[in-house]
């Protein structure tokens, strides 16, 4: 595993959308697809994810159904419900922004100013 | 919001499937990490125990799981109740002790809150209840208080009071309904049109009666209520147009009311139309209410009650105008009165429930003082595994939900019993006689009981949770973790608060015992106020004759004296006679006479008097005392010239110097024709009319039975068997003689006597139960406190002793405590028996509100019962064998 870097606050759930909407998964299942699209750089405690989850759920941003998994064991499965895809687009968007505008600002040079 | 709404129940009905779920789904996480760790080559016991490390606590994951779906506080709950039942069960005799306390409590409070509910709160089942009223005369200058409405009363304010969207008026009466042979006494009433649909009772088949059916002669025709039509008729769903045999005239049915239909307390099955004739509603006729026809009106929306009386008032200002009796109308205080039905209806019965509830809640309140002393007791007995779970981390909030759990677990369970207690305790009322109350056959153990029961108990149980909350949180934790004794300097603020509590609970008993004191000795006075004759031996029943076989006066009156002759050759009957109506029934109308010669003196007013037609030897057989003259007899009916007695209050009120004897005076208020006069023969000793602790010397008048127009007949009989064994009997007779005659109501007049007393006896009997239930509860409270406090210091104790302290020193230390607690508690009790006794006074009879007997009496039984319960853990302190108490610890 290369260099990681902590998670910002706030942007766990955003991640967690991001690996559902890509395909169904079990919860082992986000943890690694977060870590494998974002090339490894994303250290995600593992106890705080099933929480994030859980939250999600309640929320109706994320169906949860029980299906087999790969080795053939029960697992609960997580797929992005219509609310969860709007959510995605628009923390997506917002986060497009902020990062652009902090971008811009941080490689501001004097002659700019 | 909604969704998460939804999401917590969705969870909260499968939380074991919600369980089972997480914990299947976390394992299913670390097995598969472990095995990525496998694959990647590390040695599985390594790999176990890193997969473990690297997801950190399963335990605080799945809470903050639970946490994340909404599911913590009902955890939290769950959790806490457990933690509570479990904790009750280990203390039996507490738990117990302190359900016994709340079911007793708390029954006794839901039975009278049924009766309380029914009869004063409960809406009555009309649409907008509160806009009905009703509207009587009164006269009170002239002894009369409520005379009813006339004819003319409701013809002349028909449509004419704005106020008013609608105006009926009813009588209530009884007739033998039914086939010769097959015939039964029916209640019944007659109504005017808009009777029924001003009370949203609409016949829900055919029609009501229309104004034409309002006339004499009467147009025949009934309306049946539910259980009438389905008792009598099977629900013949062709029922309209059939025939009621009603005193062996046939009736049409021309509508069934709905289901359920019910006139405050009325229990008529029958309903005729109100008819008259026209010369029934002219002004001559205004003042003839007589206490039999009453007038119930709907205010329109909006309207008011005030603005109502002004429109009643100004009409009958202009309709006196040209009333040539205004004068004598105005100086017997004549109004007509406009009161809310309901209110109107049970206003005799109000304060006695009232004062019956409050009484009840005192002993709820002693009953909730007991527990929270004994919950104070075991705060203390907790507070080092408190002070040790704090200093764990327990919130502040914890610690007070914890103990708001425990109490309402407890206050609810005893909430259920207590509703079992009310269930009994409706049935224990049932039995006094709770049915006969106005509105009394709603009593009901209903869902809105329980409903009740359920409330109250959790706000009881939260009231008990505060002072153990408080006592909780205010201790000083760091103090009761390390010190040797188990209460630490946490002890003083709560024993306060406990001793707080015994004074109360013996103040509060001491008022609730003087309270039924004189309540009890109100009744007994009652009890032992003379009729003015003699009750023992009398037996007494109506008789109703249908109008068809005894269709005018002769064939009334022989049918008397057929009666009454045939029952004199009975064994044992040594007087016999007939009357109108008997004193103490309940219904007993004046009605106004004129003496001649007798000049009212400025300011005096005509006055109302009880009136009496009888037959027959009636005074013989209701055991009168004669004072002077004679007693009228069955003769006097024939004579030519009319005869009357008089009682002797009647006799001092208007002759106070003269004889009463050979004085004339005329039926009415005017003076008529001297043939029309009745000359006095005899004087009879004065008796209770309308009730035992009626005080009131109104007069009465007894004319011969022939002579009156009351066709009302009571027979009245003296035996020398025991009066029980002579109802049977009677009915018998008066079916042999007349023809589908029928006789209700057979009771001794010892019974009536007794029946008469129900709103006395039963409050009376309720409220010496609650004071014995209180009293013990005081008991047990000091009892509990002293003998805490003697445990609490029992290494005290053993040191004392052990330097030589006497066991009398030590008895007399906790005997001084009980007796200053009870010195404060009976100060405060003695305070509130005098406010208690004034505020009630309404309902006491000839016992003065602060009775110094009675309260000496009382204080004396509070004094000797908690002295009795300081003496035992007194004593108990000065046995404390010194070596073992400094073993103890």
């Amino acid at each position: 595993m290369g260099k990681t870097t902590e998670l910002l606050p706030g942007t766990l759930d955003m991640l967690i959308l991001k690996a559902v909407s890509l395909k169904p998964l079990h919860g082992y299942g986000v943890l690694l697809r977060i870590q494998q699209i974002s090339g490894d750089a994303l250290e995600i405690p593992q106890g705080s994810l099933y929480p994030a989850l859980y939250r999600l759920e309640h929320q109706e941003l994320i169906a949860a159904e029980w299906g087999v998994s790969d080795n053939n064991r029960r697992a609960k499965y997580y797929t992005l419900t219509g609310a969860g895809r709007r959510r995605l687009r628009k923390e997506t968007e917002g986060w497009n922004r902020l990062a652009s505008a902090i971008t811009l600002a941080l490689n501001t040079t004097p002659e700019e100013v | 919001m909604l969704k998460q709404i939804r999401s917590f129940f969705r969870v909260l009905k499968s939380h074991d499937d919600f369980e089972r779920g997480m914990s299947e789904e976390l394992r299913f996480h670390v097995d598969q990490y472990m095995a990525d760790l496998i694959r990647a080559g590390v040695p599985p016991p390594e790999a176990a125990r890193r997969a473990r490390i690297e997801f950190g606590s399963l335990n605080s994951t799945q809470e903050e799981c639970r946490k994340a779906r909404g599911l913590q506080p009902f955890d939290e709950l769950r959790r806490q109740l457990r933690h509570a039942g479990r904790t009750l069960r280990k203390t039996p005799r507490f738990t117990a002790t302190a359900l016994l306390t709340l079911a007793v409590c708390l029954g006794a409070n839901l039975t009278i809150f049924a009766v309380v509910d029914s009869i004063l709160l409960r809406p009555l089942p009309v649409p907008a209840p509160d806009r009905l009223v009703t509207v009587f005369n009164t006269y009170p200058k002239a002894g009369v208080l409520r005379d009813g409405s006339s004819t003319t009363n409701y013809y002349e304010r028909r449509g004419q009071i704005p106020a008013f969207s609608d105006l009926a008026i009813y009588s209530e009466g009884a007739a033998i309904v039914g086939e010769t042979g097959a015939t039964e006494r029916v209640p019944f009433m007659r109504v005017s049109p808009e009777f029924f649909s001003m009370l949203g009772a609409n016949p829900a088949m055919g029609r009501s009666f229309t104004d034409a059916e309002m006339a004499i002669p009467p147009s025949r025709v009934v309306i049946l209520s539910d259980s009438y039509w389905r008792r009598n008729f099977n629900a013949d769903p062709l029922v309209l147009g059939r025939q009621v045999q009603v005193a062996g005239v046939a009736n049409i049915v021309v509508g069934v009311l709905p289901p359920g239909f019910r006139f405050l307390s009325s229990e008529a099955r029958l309903y005729f139309p109100f008819a008259s004739r026209p010369e029934d509603r002219v002004s001559r006729e205004r003042h003839s209410g007589g206490n039999s026809k009453h007038i119930i009106a709907r205010l329109k929306r909006g309207a008011t009650l005030a603005q109502a009386q002004a429109q009643i008032d100004a009409q009958n200002n202009t309709l006196e105008r040209d009333d040539p009796k205004a004068k004598m109308l105005s100086d017997a205080g004549f109004r007509s009165v406009v009161v809310p039905l309901r209110a109107d209806h049970v206003a005799s019965i109000r304060p006695t429930l009232l004062w019956m509830q409050g009484g009840a809640l005192a002993l709820l309140l002693i009953g909730a003082v007991n527990l929270a002393n004994l919950l104070l007791i075991r705060a203390s007995g907790r507070i080092k595994e408190l002070a040790v779970r704090q200093a764990l981390g327990a919130s502040r909030w914890h610690v007070v939900s914890e103990v708001a759990v425990e109490t309402t677990l407890l206050t609810l369970t005893g909430g259920f019993l207590g509703l079992a207690g009310g269930w009994a305790g409706i049935r224990l009322l049932g039995t006094l006689g709770a049915e006969r109350l106005p509105l009394g056959a709603d009593i009901a153990f209903d869902a809105r009981l329980a409903m009740v029961a359920v409330v109250g108990s959790v706000i009881l149980g939260i009231a008990l949770a505060l002072p153990i909350a408080w006592f909780n949180l205010s201790a000083h934790l760091a103090g009761a973790i390390q010190s040797e004794t188990r209460g630490g300097t946490s002890g003083r603020m709560s024993q306060r608060l406990r001793h707080g509590f015994i004074v109360a609970q013996i103040a509060m008993a001491l008022v609730l015992l003087e309270g039924a004191g004189l309540l009890g000795l109100s009744l007994k006075q009652a009890m032992a106020v003379s009729p003015g004759f003699r009750p023992d031996h009398v037996v007494t029943g109506q008789i109703l004759l249908p109008r068809n076989q005894y269709p005018n006066w002769p064939a009334r009156l022989a049918f008397n004296e057929r009666l009454l002759a045939e029952i004199s050759r009975q064994p044992g009957v040594t007087a016999v006679g007939a009357v109108n109506n008997v004193p103490l029934s309940g219904n007993n109308g004046k009605s106004a006479a004129t003496v001649k010669g007798y000049v009212r003196p400025p300011g005096e007013t005509l006055r109302g008097h009880y009136s009496y037609g009888v037959d027959g030897n009636y005074f013989a057989a209701m055991g009168f005392s004669l004072v002077e003259g004679r007693f009228l007899s069955a003769d006097d009916s024939q004579r030519e010239d009319r005869v009357c007695v008089v009682d002797e209050d009647f006799a001092r009120f208007y002759w106070p110097h003269a004889r009463a004897l050979g004085q004339r005076l005329f039926e009415g208020s005017d003076e008529t024709k001297d043939v029309d006069a009745f000359t006095v023969v005899g004087v009879v000793g004065a008796v209770k009319q309308a009730g035992l602790t009626d005080d009131a010397a109104q007069g009465a008048i007894y004319y011969p039975y022939a002579l009156r127009t009351d066709d009302s007949l009571f027979v009245v009989l003296r035996t020398s068997l025991p009066p029980e064994s002579v109802g049977p009997a009677l009915q018998t007779i008066v079916r042999q003689t007349g023809r589908d005659a029928t006789t209700t109501d057979v009771r001794s007049m010892e019974t009536r006597i007794s029946d008469s007393l129900i709103t006395r006896r039963a409050p009376a009997l309720l409220a010496i139960l609650f004071s014995a239930i209180a009293l013990l509860l005081t008991a047990i409270g000091t009892y509990g406190i002293l003998s805490y406090a003697v445990a609490q210091r029992r290494r005290e104790i053993g040191v004392r002793m052990a330097l030589g302290a006497r066991p009398q020193q030590i008895r007399g230390q906790f005997l001084a405590l009980g007796l200053r607690l009870l010195a404060a508690g009976t100060m405060l009790g003695v305070a509130g028996a005098w406010v208690t006794g004034r505020a009630m006074r309404n309902l006491l009879f000839h016992v003065p509100p602060f009775h110094v007997a009675t309260l000496a009496g009382t204080a004396c039984i509070i004094g000797l019962v908690s002295l009795v319960a300081c003496l035992v853990p007194a004593h108990q302190a000065a046995r404390i064998s010194p070596t073992e108490a400094l073993a103890d610890e």
